[in-house]
């Protein structure tokens, strides 16, 4: 068989039986990968590729200058563990539901934060189990973050980004993220809880 | 005749491929399981239910509901669905309850006959209410549920299977005068 040095992998040497030989056999052999590649996928990582320029300058620094999107790894591994201020998350977005957002944790539970423009109130303190995100970009115009629809719960995040992949700007150094001056740190203890 | 002879060419296929090759059935083993769980996170599953919240839809304990993972983040949802998700404030606990508002809609803020506050139902979010008003805690205590906390919705209590029932918007009537 011509093909053959391609799937010994998955043959293991032995033929299969006569009545799946050939194609069904190796359509078999690989669709039987497909739920591990799912479960890799949501538990463990993937590569993702940023969209838009709300995290501009950190990513997308070249949004305006061409069509290239740069490429991250986003871990899957209890995502919502140990968040830090700084820290890169993707989540579902509150305002669509369908929409993998990408932004940067801002503000923990417990935290006061002094809002922007669309939010309706002054200052937003975040309750238990939520943080506030918001993208890099000083334009207030070009993020729909926190700012919009205020802190969002931590089991919306799926993933965190570790790694810049294209351009290689290798792992993401969150911890030099310097504090925004518009948040006043709290005591997790004192975060408001709806109860 | 033909099936058992199908059949016993199976198993003995089964048996030479996996007789005394441990490396291989722990690969099928773990591929199955894999498959298992991929259907239960986005396909079908049983789960079981605590709580007087969803009562009389859903009893206290014991119940077990079948949650079809195609509705997840409010794909397809309609006012009257009975909705799994992920609870706003719990990390890991899931939440069953009603939606009564969906984007665009006016919903009443509190419970009826305490305050006649009405809000809009914002961009991407639901409104989600227990059937059983006074031991519930929902919308009217943490606000709009964002859908992409959808896991999936309810079709149906299959477990005890002596009372199964579906579960569906039908249950929810207008109020009659």
């Amino acid at each position: 068989m011509s093909s053959g040095r391609i799937f010994n992998k998955f043959k293991n040497g032995i033929s299969p039986p006569s009545f799946i030989r050939g194609f069904a056999w190796y359509s078999f052999v690989i669709v039987s990968w497909v739920p591990a590649a799912i479960f890799f996928k949501n538990n463990i990582g993937a590569v993702g590729e940023v969209g838009g320029e709300s995290m501009y300058p950190y990513l997308n620094p070249t949004f305006n200058e061409g069509f290239s999107k740069d490429l991250c790894w986003i871990s899957k591994r209890n995502p919502a563990k140990n968040l830090q201020r700084g820290m890169i998350v993707t989540f579902w977005s509150p305002s669509h539901p369908e929409v993998l957002s990408i932004k940067r944790v801002i503000a923990l539970p417990g935290d006061k934060v002094i809002t922007k423009a669309p939010y309706p109130y002054p200052t937003a303190v975040i309750p238990v189990n939520h943080v506030w995100v918001e993208g890099d970009n000083k334009d207030g115009r070009k993020t729909l973050d926190s700012n919009h629809y205020g802190p969002i719960s931590m089991n919306l995040i799926t993933g965190r980004v570790t790694h810049v992949l294209r351009p290689w700007r290798g792992p993401v150094r969150w911890w030099e993220f310097e504090d925004s001056r518009r948040v006043i740190k709290g005591r997790i203890q004192d975060a408001p809880h709806f109860d | 005749m033909a099936f058992l002879q199908r059949a016993s060419r199976t198993f003995k296929w089964i048996h030479t491929r996996y007789a005394g090759h441990p490396f291989r059935l722990a690969t099928a083993t773990l591929q199955s399981l894999l498959a298992l769980h991929v259907f239960w996170k986005f396909g079908y599953s049983v789960e079981p239910t605590w709580g007087a919240s969803m009562l009389p839809t859903i009893q206290v304990m014991g119940d077990h509901v079948l949650i079809s993972k195609q509705y997840r983040r409010g794909r397809g949802i309609e006012v009257g669905d009975v909705v799994a998700f992920n609870s706003v404030y719990e990390p890991g606990e899931t939440v069953i309850k009603r939606v009564l508002g969906m984007p665009g809609d006016y919903v009443l803020r509190d419970t009826p006959g305490r305050s006649n506050v009405m809000l809009q139902v914002p961009e991407g979010h639901c409104w989600v209410i227990g059937d059983n008003i006074p031991y519930s805690r929902d919308s009217r205590h943490f606000g709009p549920l964002p859908m992409g906390l959808i896991r999936g919705k309810v079709l149906a209590v299959v477990f005890p299977w002596g009372e199964r029932r579906s579960i569906g918007r039908e249950d929810l009537k207008p109020v009659e005068n």
